[in-house]
């Protein structure tokens, strides 16, 4: 039983951090980084493993044959970080965005490591929630903006 | 034939500085209105650069004084000098974020037709008023979109802009084949044209590749080309569907995927009544052939209707047997690349002084050997020119030309 429910968290873990990177990546990289600075004062030692920028290749289907093609590439910042705890065990944390703004990419990277290492669990998750909420809210608009485009024809 | 020459860096340093004075001074602030403000034209770079950055598709607008070929250059050389960090997930085109879906085909689509963000059906009108000072005129019925209130929990609830793909909904109705089963592939196993050449007959995947990367003007020529009658093919739109695709990489520690931001994408279905390929024995059968609906199909990162309904258009042409080039897949794809043609065109301004000189030793003998009247006037002996010509040329007597060469030229 301790097993599964260790497993269920470690899963909980992963999912909540592809959210918080799904999220964050969108956000204004400023909001991110500020939230970074206030949670890197309650880390000890944070060692950057890769910052840097890069392309990642888009994948596309094909829909007459069905076949997968690349459809471009697109820019983006990566980061790869190593925190350790207070208790001093070692946590890994991993953030990459579109375009090459590599503070951001660490920003994220640094919420990751806290999220997975347990650090201010609550805090970050409550500002991505909030910011989840606002980003569907503007594709709430932008489609009802869409929505009022609909075409309703009628055959004579 | 080339030939090494050195000097004019003191002109190349004057040629540029006059270069930027005349195209004025730029900064961080001109690169963000770029942005802003032409979305469409830093799709187009950012589409033809295969490299989607809409920062530096502005910033390369903006070092190059609007100059496309130039732009889209600066971008896939800066495309060069990163590396490939990861493959994204494939885009499912329907969980896209859709903003504009229409079809020519049939009214009634599944998911019905949603205009978006178009100019397609306003009247093309400068609208001078901005130039006194006015703010830009708004179409009516604009207040009429900030009230479509109940809309928004409808999204939310996932009961909206659920948009299933047309040719999806035509197979289910029999009206096309089904898709054949592709053995899945690991994004790594793509042909790829950025990392191999470019063989024809060429692989799907490459054709697709390079027609996403196209010159939206040249894949229009040669598409209009075909769609004037030059070509066989006159299909109908079966879809376009513009709109938002994240890119989804896997987290390098979790193995989940995760979006790191969205792109804007063009896709576009083109259809028509093809004949079926003779199934068993029914071509010695000597029955009439059936004919069967198929479609062309082009998709490109950014917005861009032109270049991806005459692309679908062009994908369809490449299929069919005829002779008119734009059915020719080396001959589509080939001409079709941006930077290489842009490229090979202007290479000419290049020194060829030797090569047009040897043009010209061959124009003088014919001249001298035949006698023609007027070129050879034209060109005279050619000591006037020699001072304009490099080296070895200037320096050549004019070469002695038997009748019996003079009769073989």
């Amino acid at each position: 039983m301790a097993s599964i429910c260790k497993a269920m968290s470690r899963w909980r873990v992963s999912v909540l951090s592809a959210h918080l990177l799904s999220v964050l990546s969108r956000m204004p990289a400023r909001d991110v980084v500020a939230l970074a600075d206030d949670v890197l004062a309650s880390l000890r030692d944070v060692r950057v493993i890769q910052n840097r920028t890069g392309i990642v290749m888009l994948p596309y289907r094909d829909s007459a044959k069905g076949v997968t093609f690349h459809l471009g590439e697109v820019l983006m910042a990566e980061a790869h970080v190593r925190i350790t705890l207070p208790a001093g065990r070692q946590v890994e944390g991993y953030g990459a965005c579109l375009g090459r703004d590599v503070r951001h990419a660490l920003a994220i990277a640094v919420l990751d490591a806290a999220l997975r290492g347990g650090v201010q669990v609550e805090r970050i998750e409550a500002f991505v929630t909030a910011q989840a909420a606002a980003l569907d809210a503007q594709d709430a608009a932008l489609l009802a903006k869409v929505e009022a485009t609909r075409v309703v024809m009628e055959t004579f | 034939m080339y030939v090494a020459a050195r000097g004019g860096e003191g002109a190349i340093q004057n040629a540029e500085r006059l270069y930027r004075e005349l195209i004025g001074h730029f900064d961080a602030e001109t690169v963000r209105t770029i942005e802003r403000a032409m979305p469409y034209l830093i799709d187009r770079v950012m589409g033809e650069g295969s490299l989607y950055a809409p920062e530096l598709a502005a910033l390369a607008l903006a070092q190059s004084g609007g100059d496309l070929y130039e732009a889209v250059l600066m971008l896939r050389a800066f495309r060069s000098t990163q590396p490939r960090l990861a493959y994204a997930r494939v885009v499912d085109a329907e969980r896209m974020l859709v903003v504009r879906r229409i079809s020519a085909a049939f009214k009634d689509i599944p998911g019905g037709q949603v205009l978006g963000p178009t100019l397609d059906y306003s009247h093309r009108v400068l609208d001078l008023a901005v130039l006194e000072g006015e703010p830009t005129t708004q179409p009516r019925g604009h207040e009429e979109l900030e009230k479509d209130e109940p809309f928004e929990s409808l999204y939310l609830r996932g009961e909206k802009n659920h948009l299933p793909l047309v040719a999806d909904w035509q197979r289910d109705a029999g009206l096309l084949p089904m898709l054949p089963v592709h053995p899945c592939q690991e994004a790594t196993e793509i042909p790829d044209v950025t990392r191999e050449p470019l063989l024809f007959p060429a692989p799907r995947a490459m054709r697709l590749q390079s027609l996403s990367r196209a010159d939206t003007g040249g894949v229009l020529a040669l598409g209009y080309a075909n769609m004037r009658g030059y070509g066989a093919v006159h299909p109908t739109v079966n879809e376009v569907r513009l709109g938002y695709a994240d890119v989804e990489i896997v987290h390098p520690i979790t193995g989940e995927p995760f979006s790191i931001g969205r792109v804007r994408v063009t896709h576009a279905e083109v259809v028509t009544a093809v004949e079926a390929a003779p199934a068993g024995n029914d071509a010695s059968a000597g029955e009439p052939a059936k004919l069967q609906l198929a479609l062309g199909f082009c998709a490109t990162v950014g917005w861009n209707e032109v270049k991806t309904i005459a692309g679908a258009m062009l994908d369809m042409a490449m299929d069919l047997p005829d002779p008119h080039p734009s059915h020719t897949e080396e001959y589509v794809l080939y001409h079709t690349d941006p930077v290489e043609s842009s490229g090979f065109c202007i290479h000419y301004k290049l020194p060829h002084y030797v090569t047009f000189g040897s043009e010209l030793d061959v124009v003088r003998s014919v001249g001298a050997a035949k006698k023609v009247s007027g070129l050879g006037d034209y060109y005279g002996d050619g000591s006037g020119l020699a001072a304009g010509m490099p080296g070895v040329y200037s320096e050549r007597a004019t070469p002695p030309v038997s009748e019996a060469a003079g009769e073989q030229v």
